[in-house]
């Protein structure tokens, strides 16, 4: 099953400074919500256990995320891909920073999920990943804004 | 919007038109509907009732669509209301429970029946969701035949006091008002009251939460014992109340009908994502014949039903033109009677069949379509059971004389 996502976010951090940041796993690592033994690998890459509670129903799902500056000052891509709880990830997003000393962030993310999560249906993932998304966003505007 | 929808609103527009403050109307229905999604599921699985609904229709300007105008409303015809719940139906019955009672059964009843004092002082609030109906016909020893109901009223000065019992009340425990039939303790007649739920005497005994469906949706025994109600709370005509139970049963089956439909477009959008994505014997299982033989189940019976709901709701705008005329009463009864059997057996055959298809994850409340299995069911029974309405539907063909239900 397929789901994508898009929408824009602005922060009050210069464009360069975001692009350093959001690329950095170690400071991606800090913004993640609800994950557990976080571990950066290298300089572009962390695997982490995250936890992901649909009503009643927790599952948690080992991802390792990668990190490519395709085109920078801009552009990035963030893959993160794994699996746990009869279920399988791969979310493919990009992000695009416009912008001088406040920034405007452009993104999509495709996700392909397979196994017990995917038979709870798009119109019901789409809408808990865009609440999800909301609070992934709103954590890592905050973080930039603090370190930047 | 939601692909289906749109092809439905689509299709209306092209045939019978649709105007901009109509379309407007499906437009936030259709926002609605996306926002409901999350909120209903995560309480549907945990088996609770869901108040979000009352927030995000309010937040939408949703209480009061059939509500006119002047007093608040979207001043919606019949027609745009069936496709507003037709929208909010792909969520789910417990969704579509409330907004009927709230709006086909409650709102419609005290704009069709309601002095202008009554509608000047329900009906705006009604629109802002400031006020939330229930309606309360059925009672213990009273359900497919209303007019054995037991809840009493005696005349006291400033106007009434009601006593009784009233069973399986949909938004009983959260409405500000109740539209209660009785009849006199000491005489003939059924006569309709707007309750004030606050009144002393009034109480719910019970949430009725082992339903095996319908868990977002609130369902309780109401007691009234000596609720004192003002003689301007009479609705209607003394000793008339039935006609307006009935009156309103026509509003609430044509909603009813609609719900069904949006529930069938949900079971046909899982179905189809499921199955043409999981793959078994190594190719999707949409491309097996047997699977396709449950698509087109669902498919036929959505079209078939659409029209049927339609159909009705634009006899009722044409009665709604004309109360006085007993032909388009008796039309509009029959084809809203018509409507909620077919599409209340229709949605619950699809989504048993959509069940089917999803395998044993379907027999699961995680799978998207399971609700629809065990919501839809109740839509066989409330408003008029499929065995009533085929009385009905029947001795509208042979003619009142053979009525089985005299």
């Amino acid at each position: 099953m397929q789901l994508h996502l898009e929408g824009s976010n602005a922060m009050n951090a210069p464009a360069a400074r975001v692009y350093s940041l959001l690329t950095d796993p170690s400071f991606v690592a800090k913004t993640l919500p609800d994950a557990e033994d976080v571990h950066v690998l290298d300089g572009s890459s962390l695997e982490a256990r995250i936890k992901l509670r649909i009503a009643v129903v927790s599952s948690a799902l080992k991802m390792k995320l990668t990190i490519d500056r395709t085109s920078p000052p801009g552009r990035a891509t963030l893959v993160a891909e794994g699996s746990g709880s009869g279920s399988h990830m791969k979310i493919t997003s990009v992000f695009e920073l416009t912008g001088d000393s406040s920034t405007t962030m452009r993104w999509s993310a495709d996700a392909e999920i397979t196994g017990v999560m995917a038979g709870m249906g798009s119109t019901l993932l789409k809408g808990f990943a865009t609440k999800k998304v909301e609070e992934i966003f709103t954590g890592i505007t905050t973080a930039v804004e603090a370190a930047a | 919007m939601e692909r289906l929808f749109q092809s439905s609103v689509d299709e209306v527009t092209r045939l019978l038109g649709l105007a901009k403050p109509e379309v407007s109307v499906l437009e936030d229905a259709d926002a609605a509907a996306d926002e409901l999604v999350v909120s209903e599921y995560e309480k549907y699985v945990e088996r609770k009732f869901n108040p979000e609904v009352l927030a995000v229709l309010k937040r939408h300007d949703l209480m009061g669509v059939p509500v006119e105008e002047k007093y608040g409303g979207r001043g919606a015809r019949q027609l745009v209301e069936s496709l507003t719940l037709e929208r909010l139906g792909q969520t789910g019955m417990g969704v579509i429970t409330f907004a009927d009672v709230h709006l086909c059964l409650g709102s419609l009843a005290i704009q069709d029946w309601g002095s202008d004092e009554q509608k000047e002082r329900y009906l705006p609030a009604a629109a802002k969701g400031e006020a939330v109906f229930a309606y309360g016909l059925t009672e213990p020893e009273a359900g497919s035949d209303p007019a054995s109901l037991r809840t009493s009223y005696v005349k006291d000065g400033s106007g009434y006091r009601l006593t009784g019992s009233k069973y399986l009340i949909s938004n009983g425990s959260i409405a500000t008002n109740l539209i209660a039939f009785a009849r006199p303790a000491d005489g003939k007649g059924i006569t309709a009251f707007i309750v004030d739920t606050k009144k002393k005497g009034f109480s719910v005994d019970m949430r009725l939460e082992e339903k095996i469906g319908l868990f977002t949706s609130d369902t309780s025994l109401l007691t009234l014992d000596d609720v004192q109600v003002s003689k301007e709370d009479l609705l209607g005509v003394e000793g008339k109340g039935l006609s307006v139970a009935y009156s309103a049963l026509i509003n609430g089956r044509i909603g009813i009908g609609s719900g069904c439909l949006g529930v069938m477009e949900d079971c046909l959008n899982q179905v189809k994502e499921r199955t043409t994505t999981r793959v078994q014997h190594g190719k999707e299982i949409a491309r097996h014949q047997l699977i396709q033989k449950h698509v087109a189940f669902i498919e036929s019976s959505l079209e078939s039903c659409r029209w049927l709901d339609y159909r009705a709701a634009i006899k009722k705008d044409e009665y709604d033109k004309d109360r006085t005329d007993p032909v388009l009463r008796a039309d509009a009864d029959r084809l809203s009677a018509v409507a909620k059997y077919m599409s209340s057996r229709s949605a619950f055959e699809s989504a048993d069949r959509a069940v089917q298809c999803f395998g044993g994850f379907g027999y699961s409340i995680m799978s998207p379509v399971a609700k629809h299995f065990l919501d839809s069911r109740v839509a066989r029974i409330y408003e008029g059971t499929d065995e009533i309405m085929e009385l009905k539907i029947a001795s509208s063909v042979l003619g009142r004389e053979f009525e089985a239900y005299r």
